[in-house]
């Protein structure tokens, strides 16, 4: 058995190690996602009260800090057992669509351009956000421009970019102030004109990649998300549904309190990351995945009107039915910016949003609390249990890069199928199995993460465990 | 003016101060005048290249992985930055030490509700028993603390540095701003 | 009676001040800033937590100026290369005692202890974690003692003893393993003497003791007039 390692895979958000196994003909048999490190978060919560979570789980991760801030929030809402005033939860969904721009921003723009815009042979050391910048330094001014309204959305309501303390239990600590939703409103135009020009780019361009869109995580499976009472796409409301491969709904309206009728964990000895699966297919059968893409397909519409015409056409990508190509993830990355900046306009719009009244007080009143939320990345649960002082007694995350987890150790398996031949290894082939991992854009930082840069080495073991040949890049 | 050679390592941090760093917006196109990133999450490169003369990490140090890493990161740079908390002090990834790695798994991987439950091992680093500050394996010449640092002290850091001012470099944050 | 005026000198200048007076007083007096962390104003000075140690001439010893009475022809230095060091390392000590994770704190950015070590420079811990485990007593329905964060300083329990007259705050063992305790050692909310006043929460100068439902960098803590309240209790005699 020869073993191939990529390690660490780079341009995304976390690092991890990818192994492939070659059998004797030479072809590849297994492939695995390795997530090479955990900090434990689970854990270390407990004992701590519970109104510090929103703030201390925001440190899971520095990329979507305010979506882990809100789930939070919303779980310990329930421990509280309150309803928190409704121009708080608006101010929740404006923040978490702040969030939602500047990672897509960050994931499209910074981390996946550099394949997408100079390709994926195009030489190590120029093909990142720099070099991009050097190819068409408009496209990077723009992408830096849409990273940055988005950074300030989360500035302007909660006082700073990164970890900012304003999303607590019962709702915000302040409410919005005239001259912040002023400044968001007077740059929402130029925004929406900037991301439709891309998406439009992005649209034209499509055909080019035909061959990742066919190759890259390219097959059926479940989908995972929240949805709108209307059906519509929604990212801080609403309940859990999942589709089939067809755009059947098998389970609807489920409320995320009850996530663990349906969604199990399973412990595989070579990854810190747990895989999640839907418990009536069991594992590893019950393979889902969430994110924008599973948003997308779940979704009928979104409820805004550019983002529906764009909606209308990426579901003619697979007539209707859920586009099952996870390269297609870019896509959908698009056209929830436009849709998060049409929604922000919309709740911006309704002078109530600055009603002084944001934050219900009240101590423990239950003692389980469940907070979901759509995170760039797919649904993130948190799951809380305290004792009757308010400290963590038992905590579950289930963070969207895990619910994926199944699905990208598949993905990687067809593309390096696909482009992996054992006796010739080069360089953009191997870029394409980790551009895979980035189509699923994994946030590891939220579960773990680093591998440490074990050079990139690829290992041809024998069946005694001898190593028989190394390369290294 | 030569280019410094500019690396950024991520360890066991949560990448916010790499985005921070991000954060400095359209002054990170000025950057490259300054400086080739010839190592980071951001660009391709897998292997630490030699001769670097400025490395920034995130993070504590969490496994023996990481302390290779840092051995090696240390002889191939002149000036090792400490960015942020984490690695500065241990901060929230340093708050599993209380308990130590091997109960912190068993309690993570073991639980009744997993199927295979299992503390993972084949294949993967081992965690060390605390996730400590970097200055407790290398020596460390420059700290900036903050939880992130800003991104205007990141910027204005390594500004700093390519003008070799380091007694010039402010240090607005203190721990956990 | 009336109390004798003494001269000193304070780095370098000139000053005077009340027989009755500490070097921490007059310097105070005379715009000297010397950190402390134990001393408040309207308590007993005990002299415990050594960041007000000055040098006096003639004496190679440090002395806290906090219990240190002045006299006359005192030679005092309040800032010196070692003055710093020692400042420095006892912060740094503190830090490494307990778990102090200033980002996710109750208190961030409103915490003496946090700002004393950017006063003093300090950009990192260099002595290694102790990493205790230590409990946190949220069984009060208001108040939490979490005491990853507590320094010892003894101010709570001062506070209760001297200022409420509750003495609800004890300090249990010794050295290393000393630990601030409710009455007989109980849980907060099981006191009996406890009077829910929260002095002790707002003399408490890290994120040790706090209200209940704060979230974090959201508690400020607002000491009460110490020597105002003695002063007017003191009239009602």
């Amino acid at each position: 058995m020869q073993q191939i390692t990529i390690a660490p895979v780079t341009r995304i958000e976390g690092h991890a190690c990818i192994r492939l196994f070659v059998d004797d003909n030479g072809g590849v048999c297994d492939a695995r996602f390795q997530v090479t490190q955990i900090r434990g978060f689970e854990r270390f919560i407990t004992g701590r009260p519970f109104f510090e979570m929103p703030s201390l789980t925001a440190r899971i991760c520095g990329i979507c800090p305010v979506s882990h801030q809100l789930a939070s929030a919303k779980a310990c809402d329930q421990l509280l057992a309150v309803t928190i005033p409704a121009t708080a939860a608006r101010l929740r969904a404006i923040l978490n669509f702040g969030q939602l721009i500047q990672s897509h921003a960050l994931s499209f723009f910074y981390l996946s351009a550099p394949d997408l815009l100079l390709g994926m042979d195009h030489p190590v050391a120029t093909r990142n956000f720099f070099g991009v910048a050097e190819k068409d330094p408009q496209f990077a001014r723009d992408g830096i421009e849409l990273r940055k309204f988005g950074q300030q959305v989360i500035e302007r309501l909660a006082g700073r970019r990164i970890h900012p303390t304003w999303a607590v239990p019962g709702g915000v600590r302040s409410p919005l102030e005239h001259s912040a939703r002023d400044a968001i409103l007077s740059d929402l135009p130029a925004m929406q004109t900037l991301v439709r020009n891309h998406l439009q780019r992005f649209r034209d361009s499509l055909s080019r990649y035909q061959e990742y869109a066919d190759n890259f995580g390219s097959f059926p499976s479940l989908f995972l998300s929240l949805v709108g009472d209307q059906d519509q796409l929604e990212h801080y409301h609403g309940n859990l549904r999942f589709i089939d491969a067809h755009g059947t709904t098998i389970i609807n309206d489920l409320s995320p309190a009850n996530y663990q009728e349906y969604i199990g964990e399973a412990v595989e000895p070579w990854t810190y990351l747990k895989f999640p699966y839907y418990l009536p297919q069991g594992y590893p059968d019950g393979m889902y995945r969430v994110g924008p893409l599973a948003r997308l397909n779940v979704s009928r519409c979104c409820g805004t009107r550019h983002a529906d015409s764009e909606l209308n056409l990426f579901k003619q990508l697979a007539a209707g039915k859920p586009v099952l190509n996870s390269f297609h993830a870019h896509y959908a990355r698009l056209i929830e910016v436009l849709y998060a900046l049409e929604m922000m306009e919309q709740l911006l719009a309704d002078s109530s949003i600055l009603d002084p009244h944001v934050r219900a007080v009240a101590g423990v009143n239950q003692f389980e609390g469940i907070g979901a939320i759509e995170a760039p990345r797919g649904t993130l649960i948190h799951h809380y249990r305290v004792d009757a002082d308010g400290l963590i007694v038992r905590a579950n995350l289930i963070i969207a890069t895990g619910h994926n987890n199944l699905a990208m150790n598949k993905a990687i398996l067809q593309a390096a199928r696909r482009y992996i031949v054992s006796n010739r290894l080069e360089e953009g082939m191997l870029n394409r199995v980790e551009a895979v991992i980035r189509t699923f854009d994994p946030c590891l930082s939220c579960s773990t993460h680093a591998v440490g840069s074990m050079p990139f080495v690829i290992e041809l073991i024998a069946p005694d465990g001898q190593c028989i040949d190394r390369i290294r890049r | 003016m030569k280019k410094l050679r500019l690396a950024t390592l991520w360890l066991d941090g949560c990448s916010g101060c790499h985005m921070s760093l991000l954060d400095a917006d359209e002054r990170l196109l000025e950057l490259t005048a300054f400086f080739d990133i010839v190592y980071s999450p951001l660009v391709d490169v897998k292997q630490f290249p030699e001769k670097v003369d400025i490395t920034c990490i995130e993070g504590p140090i969490s496994s023996p992985e990481d302390e290779r890493l840092l051995a090696e990161v240390r002889k191939r740079t002149r000036l090792l930055v400490a960015m942020g908390d984490c690695a500065v002090t241990g901060n929230i990834p340093a708050m599993r030490n209380i308990e130590g790695a091997p109960a912190m798994l068993q309690n993570i991987y073991t639980g009744q509700e997993l199927l295979q439950p299992q503390v993972p091992g084949t294949d993967i680093p081992i965690l060390n028993d605390k996730a400590l500050p970097i200055h407790h394996f290398v020596p460390v010449d420059l700290f900036i603390p903050g939880c992130p640092p800003s991104a205007d002290t990141l910027f204005t850091t390594l500004t700093a540095l390519v003008k070799g001012e380091t007694d010039q470099i402010p240090l607005p944050a203190c721990f956990g701003a | 009676m009336t109390t004798p005026i003494l001269t000193l000198t304070i780095d370098g200048k000139e000053v005077s001040g009340l027989a009755t007076e500490t070097i921490l007083q007059v310097a105070r007096e005379n715009g000297f800033s010397i950190p402390t962390l134990c001393w408040l104003e309207g308590l007993t000075s005990v002299g415990s937590c050594r960041l007000c140690m000055v040098e006096l001439r003639g004496s190679t010893a440090l002395h806290p100026a906090c219990i240190t009475l002045i006299q006359e022809g005192m030679t005092v230095t309040t800032s010196s290369e070692r003055l710093l060091r020692y400042r420095r390392a006892i912060i740094e000590l503190l830090f490494s005692e307990r778990n102090h994770a200033c980002a996710v704190c109750v208190v961030n950015g409103h915490c003496e202890l946090q700002s004393l070590a950017q006063q003093l420079g300090l950009d990192h811990i260099s002595f290694p974690g102790l990493y205790p485990a230590l409990p946190v007593d949220a069984s009060h329905s208001r108040f939490v003692m979490d005491h990853n964060r507590c320094i010892l300083c003894t101010r709570c329990v001062r506070v209760c003893s001297e200022i409420e007259g509750a003495h609800t705050w004890d300090v249990k063992d010794r050295g290393i393993r000393s630990r601030i305790v409710a009455d007989l050692d109980t849980p907060w909310g099981d006191s009996t003497t406890c009077t829910g006043c929260g002095k002790c929460v707002h003399v408490c100068p890290t994120g040790a003791l706090f209200e209940k439902g704060k979230s974090v960098a959201e508690m400020f803590k607002k000491p009460p007039a110490l020597p105002y309240l003695k002063a007017t209790r003191a009239q009602e005699v």
